[in-house]
């Protein structure tokens, strides 16, 4: 008989700095282990992946339509049809996916999602011409990543260099160039640029959010189509797992140009050149994540607020609007852009989502409302993956063993952590599984 | 003496950083008079970055030379001179902070070799790769 092996006891060292008194102390210290804000638990991980493959598929469509409108559309004063992707853009390779990339991470082909391009001839009524699917709303939601545009160009300054750029002397000089060229022949628009020019700098400022987003989320489609491949293969240990995907992936394409052409009748105008140096982490995606994220506006619809009460703060920064904030039945609600994402997601849940929203709640009666909670509980992953890719750009390891450090990564998480500690903040509701 | 890319190359723990600074044509640059101040990552530093960082950097020209130009001051500063004050301003533009004088850090790099004197500047050689923000 073999004498039972004695297990060496847990080394027990003190900690390196005292614990956390934030009220969100635990979730600190999970950040702190090399967690997410959201808890490592196998619903969890189900439920964002599921939805992040919903989401990807949207989102093909949406970044390809985007570098369409900013690049093709520009300034047509009726752009009735700028959701009508031309058949180029619809194909555009994806610059991170496919064998022609050069950044080749990522599996998935450079090509319109399979799924995408069934859903664009078929739709939910099934054949018919696309104008009629248009008007019928039975298509993608472009109006959703318009208004995630939208964000970004009226929240403007939050840090990057984008939006200085687009008061400069340069800047402007493209933009005019592109303007003339874009109108010439027509003196009524060129008559209206004379007279009222700082409307035109505006549309094209517009239209620079537009590239901007497109570029943006032309990364984060095949990152998600990516993660779901390997959910489907087994591959996630857990939601760590998932958050460092994300970090890895923020970092790859850190470098990224952030750019804005023109084509106006073969010939491509530079508004913004790559030789600015733009890059997708500084002027793309972290504008978006505290644009989007965080901040955006009230919807319409939604609620009423009274300014003058101070319901809706006077600093912008403090605007909370935002995925991290919502209150989802009540942005349910038709038309608002989140219901429109959630709808176009709704499209291309994985079966297994659809199938746990059955078991809960009103089963297949508000889908829209669980896949919107289970997308709020990704949004904090994907927002605990810019944390701790930030911790790691700017900070320190986790595992670094100067006190001064790890005190310095804790004030860090708990800055962060601060801006969940107003009362709409949905931190707390998806510590648990029972917020649905 | 020798100028800030042939005491690099002596060195020989900046191979990527030299490559780096090659492919964003700033070698000359960095061989002119100058004077710069120059926070040097060994190449464990460009290693310990993810994967894909260091390659779409180098894809794409414009972008690898911003950071890297927050990696350089303008004017040779040695170690005493650093510690004074709490930023100075990279050729990126944006500060680059001394947060700590014993261990010397830069931003959240340490400085494994200080006050490597050079024809045209003063290299210091650090443990990461630095990032604006």
């Amino acid at each position: 008989m073999t004498p039972p092996t004695a297990t060496a006891p847990e080394p027990v060292t003190a900690p390196l700095i005292p614990p956390s008194t934030h009220r969100y102390a635990d979730v600190i210290h999970r950040l702190e282990a090399g967690g997410s804000m959201l808890p490592d638990t196998p619903e969890n991980l189900m439920q964002i992946i599921g939805i992040y493959k919903a989401y990807a598929v949207p989102m093909d469509f949406y970044w390809r339509d985007l570098l369409y409108i900013a690049e093709q559309v520009f300034l047509d004063p009726l752009p009735a049809f700028k959701y009508f992707i031309s058949q180029e853009y619809l194909d555009l390779p994806n610059s991170y996916a496919g064998d022609q990339s050069k950044l080749r991470i990522w599996r998935g082909g450079e090509k319109a999602h399979p799924e995408l391009l069934e859903f664009m001839a078929n739709g939910e009524a099934g054949k018919m011409p696309k104008l009629l699917h248009h008007l019928w709303h039975d298509r993608i939601n472009m109006e959703f990543a318009e208004a995630c545009m939208e964000a970004m160009l009226w929240h403007q300054d939050m840090g990057g260099r984008f939006y200085d750029y687009l008061d400069s002397d340069a800047y402007r000089a493209n933009a005019d160039r592109a303007i003339k060229a874009y109108f010439r022949g027509n003196p009524l628009m060129l008559g209206l640029y004379r007279l009222f020019p700082e409307m035109f700098m505006e549309q094209v400022k517009k239209m620079s959010y537009y590239a901007n987003l497109g570029l943006f989320w032309e990364v984060m489609a095949p990152v998600f189509f990516e993660m779901s491949d390997i959910y489907d293969e087994g591959g996630f240990s857990g939601v760590p797992a998932a958050m460092d995907f994300l970090v890895n992936g923020i970092f790859a394409v850190a470098g990224r140009p952030i750019y804005h052409h023109v084509y106006i009748k073969g010939e491509c105008f530079e508004i913004i050149p790559k030789s600015e140096g733009f890059t997708w982490l500084y002027e793309a995606a972290l504008p978006y994540v505290e644009a989007v994220f965080y901040r955006t506006a009230p919807f319409r619809g939604t609620k009423s607020y009274n300014a003058q009460a101070y319901q809706v703060p006077s600093d912008q920064a403090d605007f909370h609007y935002g995925i991290l904030y919502a209150d989802v039945f009540p942005v349910g609600s038709a038309g608002i852009p989140p219901t429109l994402l959630m709808q176009d997601m709704l499209h291309f849940l994985p079966p297994y989502l659809v199938d746990l929203y059955k078991t809960h709640k009103r089963g297949e009666e508000d889908q829209l409302i669980q896949l919107g909670i289970t997308f709020q509980r990704s949004m904090y992953n994907v927002t605990s993956a810019v944390i701790q890719a930030l911790r790691d750009a700017l900070l320190y390891p986790l595992d670094d063993t100067d006190p001064e450090h790890l005190m310095a990564n804790r004030r860090f998480f708990e800055a962060q952590m601060d801006r969940f500690l107003r009362p709409e903040a949905r931190l707390s509701q998806i510590q648990t599984q029972d917020y649905r | 003496m020798a100028n800030i890319i042939e005491t690099a190359k002596g060195a020989g723990v900046f191979g990527t950083l030299l490559t780096a600074v090659e492919v964003a044509g700033l070698t000359g640059a960095l061989e002119s008079p100058g004077p710069f101040t120059v926070f040097a990552p060994v190449d464990d530093a460009f290693a310990a970055l993810p994967p894909g960082t260091v390659q779409t950097l180098v894809d794409n020209v414009p972008q690898l030379a911003r950071i890297l130009k927050f990696h350089v001051l303008s004017g040779a500063y040695r170690r005493e001179q650093l510690i004074e004050q709490p930023e100075w301003e990279s050729l990126e533009g944006a500060p680059v902070a001394i947060r700590r004088a014993e261990p010397f850090e830069v931003k959240n790099a340490t400085v494994v070799s200080a006050d490597i004197v050079c024809d045209n500047g003063i290299v210091h050689v650090i443990d990461r790769v630095i990032l604006p923000g």
